[in-house]
């Protein structure tokens, strides 16, 4: 029985050619786009679970609480882990990360800046999951001045010898004995890294004791990844639980002083790649993301399947007669409907194949948009691709449903004798199906223009500064920053080279917060407290600046705020602009210990709108609350992205330095970039800088933060270009049975007299208003969709504007329309003789 | 064998109420072959379909081999029609898709037959009526005489007790209509009831007795000597 199912099924694939391409090409597309977002989100929610114990290895995270603002990171202190595996018996283990990006590595006279690289604790090979190629994991980062790197950084410096014993030196000339090297990390691991130092080396540079202290301000200096290993059948819960009792211990008393607390947060290993989004944090994925993809998946397949419906019941005349002899020979209706499963399963299998193959070929492509490294195959994944089958035979037994359903209910007396205009009916349902399609379709364009626009919002926003040849460097020799005043003048006698700042960050990456103490708000303060504050600001203006007022008063208060270190050129060279005030001046001696610059971010939420200037802010604040540096604020710059377009801008102060460290911005000439270039460079060796000089385009470092969204924004285009095709051949297919059907209707209006024209308008009008319902449908649909993506995703966003909708509207009017034209006019302009003899 | 009591049917639309048989009773015993004659529209096909199980009367009582029939649902008159009914049509009713050989086996799937059983009985029915040859032709390959052949054998080929042929030869010329109704008198002869409707004045010598129909009810039936 079931192969004579196939043979009928393989006879009417093979008759119906042009229907049978149109439903395996649309399926075969709806499934390479499955497999694909299956592979992608599988290997997003795959992260970091090939180590074996993630389920119970979790990440301690920081919640600070500071002036009633939360602020959360995911480093935590030094001694939290130590601590915690003291305290707790559930902590069975610790592992800390210390370090990142940009750390200088010699071997003989190969030298480069290498990422991620980290600090950490021996602990780490119990703890986490790595295959060693060379070296014992039980001793390999025991010792001081240790280190394992990774397959591929080995190579780099050691190409195929095994490199266990070999000598690395680091920026600071410190040697590091190679003790292991493991294999690469998946790249689905949330902490990527490249090569690890041993902790100890650390320790022992600070000194072991300052090093492990269980000293309160310890705890309250963040700046390392800590994971906890907890014993079997112990829960984090537990830990929680106990933790007020171990704050109290240990971190309470600087707390009270500063008036701050802390909380500890931790997540699970593999949930942290989806879910966190804390500051500090490693690149994340995100959640939404994968919910969006799953869904535009299976929209596609679904467009895909209505496809198949569509045509199946359109061509249902073709089908009546055979029907009818079937039951008439004694068939049962669900041995029919049988049949007509198996034929559209048949056929959903067919387009497996091709789409496996497909996949296989498209892969590496894929990779590249996804920005992913995905692997497919019969050994690697064969769950996924058993997935896919069990969609794909879903998905032939969806389609082929109400087919099934609706042409076993033929009555074979009626069919046999032709009684039954077969084909017509269904027609609402057909029509109802398309609107479906192009809703779909219709979404999906709204969605890509705005993913489009918004993309593009990113990258050409005025950010408040120039951020437009720029390049950066980054300075670890520290003989060379103390040179940096005459190497900035040496810089300047280039024609080519415009300005030359120093800063401890450059925008996208200023990421310190520091609790300073600063002038109470006057405007939401008690009235007791205006009037005092009032005083305090008239000493202030009139000159008297005894600041032990402003320390034992009640006028000033603890605040966590941003700031960056800079030096005079900066706001210059970045060309920010001052609203009030000034910048800071060579010409002022007071300005390096007494100046800040502000932000307006920073007026606003202080209070200061009013009158910003002179405000105080006590810089440096030490445990015994004395403060570095008592500054007062000497001018405000308009607010500027000084992060990415993720980020509101929140408050920022700008402290003057003579020699800030670290980041090195230098403004060249547009059309001379190669010899700003090489002269930079020249200068660079002639002052001994013991680094190589490696430099980035500050435009081009912004714009990869949107990396994400550009990947985001790749997919989306791709999915959207594959559902409106598929969407399109069903039209093309419904376009062809409409106008054959319609044959003799429009014969006999041509002979009565309808003109071509006549004709093509009834013809055209049906899906004219077909697409328009879909777009009046779409549209909210969409807008309530994007309009939650930009919200939740973006701090600064592009609109939404009619203006994508009309395009979208017109997009799937013209593109339609044209795909029907072939048919349609073909029949329209057919010899009525022709069209009535053929009934 | 078949035996109808005031046998009614009913064809309603709308607003119009067609009544296409109007209390027909007459009997059918096994061996005959009978046809049924009558002008266009005054109800023999209708009553082909009650006789051969695909429609259900509106009214009156329809005993087959001697059950009633006319409260059966589809399922049971399919499982009644496949093991007892053989259909010959007008426009032969093949399928496209199928060849001749696969044409004829279906019956069999349906009876759920074994394959090897399938095809010997199949080859057996095609060397039957001639037709071996043609075997993995598709219909749309054949004259209409040749698909007319393959048509009986697809109605024989369950060894029906009956055959109901509907106007078995209006769609072929006069040659390939007689060696048609030669085929069913074989058949007749060798104990088969065969029940044909038809135009044919013909067609309708072959047969044993003739019924009338007019408006839905028999106004004759004429037992005549078969011509041979």
């Amino acid at each position: 029985m079931f192969k004579n199912y196939i043979k009928s099924a393989y006879r009417n694939i093979i008759r119906n050619k042009f229907y049978s391409a149109i439903n395996i090409v649309g399926l075969s597309i709806g499934i390479i786009a499955t497999t694909f977002i299956l592979l992608y989100n599988q290997n997003e929610l795959a992260y970091d679970r090939h180590h074996e114990k993630h389920e119970r290895i979790y990440r301690l995270e920081s919640n600070f609480t500071i002036s009633g603002k939360h602020d959360l990171f995911a480093v935590t202190s030094v001694p939290l882990g130590p601590a915690f595996k003291l305290e707790f018996p559930e902590v069975e283990e610790f592992v800390r990360f210390a370090g990142g990006d940009g750390i200088l590595i010699r071997y003989g006279d190969k030298e480069f800046y290498e990422d991620a690289l980290f600090y950490t604790d021996s602990t780490i090979f119990n703890v986490f999951t790595h295959e060693f190629i060379w070296g014992d994991p039980e001793k390999a980062l025991t010792e001081p001045n240790t280190c394992v790197f990774t397959e591929t950084l080995v190579k780099k410096y050691f190409g195929d010898k095994n490199p266990i014993g070999e000598i690395i030196t680091n920026a600071d000339n410190v040697d590091f004995k190679i003790t292991g090297v493991i294999k690469d990390l998946p790249e689905n691991s949330h902490l990527k890294y490249n090569g690890l130092f041993s902790i100890a080396t650390l320790s022992e540079r600070i000194g072991r004791e300052r090093f492990n202290s269980f000293e309160p301000g310890a705890f309250w200096n963040i700046g390392s990844y800590t994971y906890i290993l907890l014993k079997e059948n112990s829960s984090i819960e537990n830990v929680f639980e106990k933790f007020p009792q171990f704050y109290e211990k240990y971190m309470k008393s600087i707390g009270d002083q500063i008036n701050a607390s802390f909380q500890v947060m931790a997540t699970p290993l593999a949930d942290i790649h989806l879910t966190s989004s804390l500051s500090a944090d490693q690149p994340t994925g995100n959640k939404a993301y994968v919910y969006i993809f799953s869904f535009v998946a299976l929209f596609i397949l679904l467009i895909a399947a209505i496809n198949y419906m569509n045509m199946a019941t359109a061509r249902s005349a073709n089908r009546a007669k055979e029907v009818g002899i079937r039951k008439v020979l004694g068939a049962f209706r669900s041995q029919l409907m049988r049949q007509f499963l198996s034929e559209s399963v048949i056929l959903a299998i067919i387009a497996f194949v091709i789409a496996i193959a497909a996949v296989y070929l498209l892969l590496p492509d894929f990779n590249e948009i996804a920005g992913k490294n995905l692997v497919f195959g019969f050994s690697s994944t064969p769950f996924i691709l058993l997935e896919i089958f069990v969609i794909t035979i879903i998905i032939g037994l969806i389609s082929g449903s109400y087919p099934a359903f609706y042409l076993s209910s033929f009555i074979p007396v009626k069919v046999l004798k032709g009684k039954i205009n077969v084909g017509r009916k269904g027609g609402l349902l057909r029509k109802i199906l398309v609107v479906f399609q192009f809703i779909i379709s219709i979404t999906m364009i709204i969605g890509t223009i705005v993913v489009s626009k918004q993309l593009d919002f990113l990258k050409t926003k005025d950010l408040g500064f120039e951020k437009e040849n720029v390049i950066v460097v980054g300075v670890q020799d520290t003989a060379f920053i103390k040179k940096t005043p005459t190497f900035r003048e040496e810089l300047l006698q280039n024609p080519n080279i415009a300005n030359v700042s120093t800063s401890t960050g450059v925008p996208g990456n200023i990421r310190q917060i520091i609790v300073m103490r600063v002038e109470k708000d006057e405007k939401i303060s008690t009235p007791a407290e205006i009037s005092d504050s009032l005083k305090v600001s008239n000493v202030d203006t009139t000159g008297n600046t005894d600041t032990t007022t402003f320390q034992t008063g009640s006028s000033m208060v603890e605040h966590a705020l941003n700031l960056i270190m800079i030096d005079y050129d900066y706001i210059n060279l970045y060309n920010i602009e001052i609203t009030e005030g000034r910048n800071f001046d060579r010409e002022m001696g007071t300005d390096l210990e007494e100046g800040v610059i502000i932000n307006e971010a920073t007026a606003r939420e202080l209070g200061w709108t009013d009158v910003p200037l002179g405000k105080k802010i006590d810089f440096g604040i030490d445990l015994d609350g004395s403060a570095r540096r008592h500054t007062k604020v000497i001018g405000v710059v308009k607010d500027f992205h000084y992060l990415s377009l993720h980020n509101k801008i929140d408050p920022l102060l700008m402290f003057l330095s003579d020699r800030p460290r670290f980041f090195l911005s230098i403004r060249i000439d547009e059309n001379n970039q190669r010899q700003a270039l090489d002269y930079i460079e020249k200068k660079w060796n002639e002052f001994g800088n013991i680094n190589p000089f490696d430099y980035d385009f500050l435009d081009k470092t912004m714009d990869e933060m949107y990396e994400a969204e550009e990947n985001i924004g790749r997919i989306f285009r791709i999915a959207c270009v594959l559902s409106i095709f598929i969407a399109l051949l069903g039209l093309l297919g419904l376009s062809s049975f409409i106008a054959e059907q319609r044959t003799k209707e429009i014969g006999i209006r041509k002979v009565l007299g309808a003109s071509v024209e006549s004709i093509l308008k009834i013809l055209y009008k049906e899906f004219f208003i077909l697409i328009i319902i879909a777009l009046i449908i779409a549209s909210p649909v969409a807008w309530w969709i994007l309009d939650d993506w930009l919200n939740t995703n973006f701090i600064y966003s592009t609109t939404i504007g009619w203006f994508s909708f009309v395009l979208a509207g017109l997009l799937a009017l013209v593109i339609g329309l044209l795909t029907i034209s072939y048919h349609i006019v073909k029949a329209a302009t057919t010899n009525p003789v022709d069209s009535i003899m053929c009934e | 064998m078949i035996k109808t009591v005031k046998l009614t049917k009913i064809f309603r639309t709308d607003e119009v109420e067609t009544t296409a048989l109007n209390e027909v009773s007459f009997e059918i015993t096994k061996g005959e072959f009978v046809a049924i004659m009558g002008p266009s529209g005054c109800g023999k096909s209708t009553l082909l379909n009650i006789l051969g199980l695909l429609d259900n009367p509106s009214g009156g009582e329809y005993y087959f081999l001697d059950n009633e029939l006319s409260k059966f649902s589809e399922r049971q008159r399919a499982r009644l029609r496949k093991q007892n009914i053989g259909f010959v049509f007008q426009n032969f009713n093949l399928i496209d898709e199928l060849t001749v050989f696969e044409n004829v086996e279906l019956p069999l799937i349906y009876l759920g037959m074994n394959a090897k059983d399938r095809k010997a009985r199949v080859e057996e029915v095609l060397e039957q009526m001639q037709i071996m040859h043609r075997k993995k032709h598709f219909p749309l390959q054949l004259s209409g005489g040749q698909q007319q052949r393959v048509a009986v054998s697809r109605a024989v080929i369950a060894k029906p007790s009956l055959i109901l042929a509907d106007e078995p030869t209006g769609n072929l010329d006069s040659v390939h209509g007689e060696e048609v109704m030669n085929l069913l008198v074989d058949l007749n002869q060798n104990g088969t009831t065969i029940i044909i409707v038809t135009h044919s004045q013909r067609d309708a010598e072959y047969s044993q007795r003739v019924v009338r129909l007019f408006d839905g009810q028999i106004i004759t039936e004429n037992i005549r000597q078969r011509v041979l």
